[in-house]
């Protein structure tokens, strides 16, 4: 555990590090919130600012936008990959052979660099969002509420993450499958647009899918739209989709070790 | 030095050829995966009547034109991106310098990607669905603006990504914060201007003239007029404002240069 830890605690250093990277990417990510916010107060402005649309009021869109621009970059919107940069270099070989287990190095590695970006990118984007737009400020319940289903969606997004990244292992230039792994993330996860303004069919299918319990779940829990039983069924669905993405991750990862012959040399 | 261009870039061309396949499916992937921007757009419009009184298919005319134009200049600018950067990391920029030929033609002239006609697609058929179902009085000055402004934009939209490039001679990476402006550029110029506050629509007008894009043409063409004033026949100085961009950014460049120190190696 204190191998785990110490890989954990040296990812979130090295994040720290690209101070101006950080910077710069805060700054964009408000930069495209404040373009949505303003599409928002548009649109709610020619149906009434104080209607209520799909259950979100105006503020509710604008909190909405804001929250899910701040967990950009811990894999909000698109899948890391430096587990496929390794596979393609060869370097892997070197990971597989340490004395560890490869899938706890990589969620320690993983879980390091989130929690930087969660704790000072995100937690910053989204102090704009409250300057600026008087975006939400969560309520003590909602912030606990908040950490458990954040703390699941880093799972169930590493194991999407390491699926996807598994892929180069087959196919070496997977670009293809992470163009389409990307869209299915940004769309399906309530990302883009939150999923109950989606038409019936499309929600529907969403709401299928592990992608909301990656980003519309845990904004729905910042929000508040989620409490009480509401929220012990939303994070009992988060479990259930860790497990799931989790266990293939692990079998999958089994049937390359078996059958792939690694690049490089 | 147009032969010249038609050498260097056919021979990327070619190579882009070799395999069919991948080409297509590349092109393909590029017209899905940014239909899924006018998705989000459409979806919206289901909740909401209107964005300021402009419809779904007058919005089309607005998102078509600026996809387009960055499409193009995506297609022929990305030179100056990955590439590029990929040069300055490796201090290669050197041997660009020693050619007895313009290092701004050489970069221009080092890449072509046919794949980003996959988004020049997706925005010509959002671009006709929007004027088939409009009644557009059309007249030969209404069909000479359309050229005249998807030209103009390609040359806006390049100007920056040439900004960013040069962005590369102090920082040697490409700062994400220019994605801000090309990617937020497109998204930004996908609703009518007047849906932003007052600072952001004078920056995009004056100071990063995005707006140039399509935004003055579009009120032309539907005989909309703006409600902060903006004339309509301002869409006729955009080849002006879009010549004196790229200016800027050719000037930008040469100043880039002027204090390149190779990373040598």
């Amino acid at each position: 555990m204190r191998l785990y830890y110490e890989i954990a605690l040296r990812s979130f250093r090295r994040a720290m590090t690209y101070r101006t990277a950080y910077i710069a990417g805060l700054l964009t990510n408000a930069f495209f919130a404040a373009l949505r916010c303003a599409v928002l107060i548009a649109v709610y402005q020619s149906s009434g600012v104080d209607s209520r649309v799909a259950g979100f009021t105006l503020q509710d869109a604008l909190s909405y936008t804001w929250i899910t621009q701040s967990l950009i970059s811990i894999g909000a919107g698109w899948v890391a990959f430096d587990i496929m940069l390794t596979i393609r270099s060869g370097d892997v070989v070197t990971d597989l052979m340490r004395p560890w287990s490869f899938w706890g190095y990589w969620l320690s590695r993983f879980w390091g660099e989130r929690l930087f970006n969660l704790l000072i990118r995100g937690a910053l984007t989204y102090v704009l969002g409250i300057l600026y737009f008087s975006a939400h400020i969560p309520t003590l319940g909602q912030a606990a509420g908040f950490a458990c289903a954040i703390s699941l969606a880093l799972l169930v997004s590493f194991g999407y993450t390491l699926l996807v990244n598994l892929t180069a292992f087959w196919l070496i230039d997977n670009t293809g499958v992470v163009i389409i792994a990307n869209i299915l993330l940004s769309f399906f996860s309530g990302f883009l647009l939150p999923i109950s303004f989606f038409p019936p069919v499309l929600a529907a299918l969403a709401r299928a899918l592990p992608f909301q319990a990656i980003t519309g779940l845990p904004a729905q829990v910042f929000l508040g739209h989620v409490a009480g039983p509401e929220l012990v069924q939303t994070l009992a669905l988060q479990v259930w989709w860790a497990v799931i993405l989790n266990g293939l991750g692990l079998l999958v990862l089994q049937l390359a070790l078996r059958k792939v012959v690694v690049q490089g040399g | 030095m147009w032969s010249l261009y038609w050498r260097l870039v056919g021979a990327r061309i070619r190579s882009q050829m070799q395999y069919k396949v991948s080409f297509v499916l590349e092109l393909l992937g590029f017209a899905v995966t940014t239909g899924l921007e006018f998705a989000v757009v459409v979806i919206l419009f289901r909740r909401f009547p209107s964005v300021q009184g402009w419809s779904v298919v007058e919005v089309g005319v607005l998102y078509g034109l600026s996809s387009i134009a960055f499409s193009l200049a995506e297609m022929f600018g990305r030179g100056f991106d990955a590439p590029f950067e990929t040069m300055m990391q490796r201090g290669a920029f050197d041997t660009v310098l020693l050619r007895p030929l313009d290092s701004f033609f050489q970069v221009f002239a080092s890449e072509l990607q046919l794949r980003r006609l996959g988004r020049t697609l997706q925005g010509g058929l959002v671009l006709a669905y929007s004027f088939a179902q409009l009644s557009i009085q059309w007249t030969a000055a209404k069909l000479l603006l359309l050229p005249v402004t998807i030209i103009s934009g390609t040359v806006i939209f390049g100007a920056l990504l040439v900004m960013g490039a040069t962005l590369c001679f102090w920082t040697i990476k490409t700062p994400e914060v220019i994605n801000a402006l090309t990617f937020g550029g497109q998204e930004l110029t996908s609703y009518p201007l007047s849906i932003y506050n007052r600072s952001i629509r004078n920056v995009f007008l004056f100071v990063i003239p995005l707006a140039f894009v399509n935004y003055p043409a579009v009120l032309l063409l539907l005989e909309r007029s703006d409600p902060f004033g903006l004339p309509a026949g301002a869409a006729w100085a955009s080849p002006l404002v879009a010549a004196i961009f790229l200016g800027i950014a050719r000037s930008f460049w040469q100043l880039g240069v002027s204090k390149y120190a190779s990373t040598g190696s």
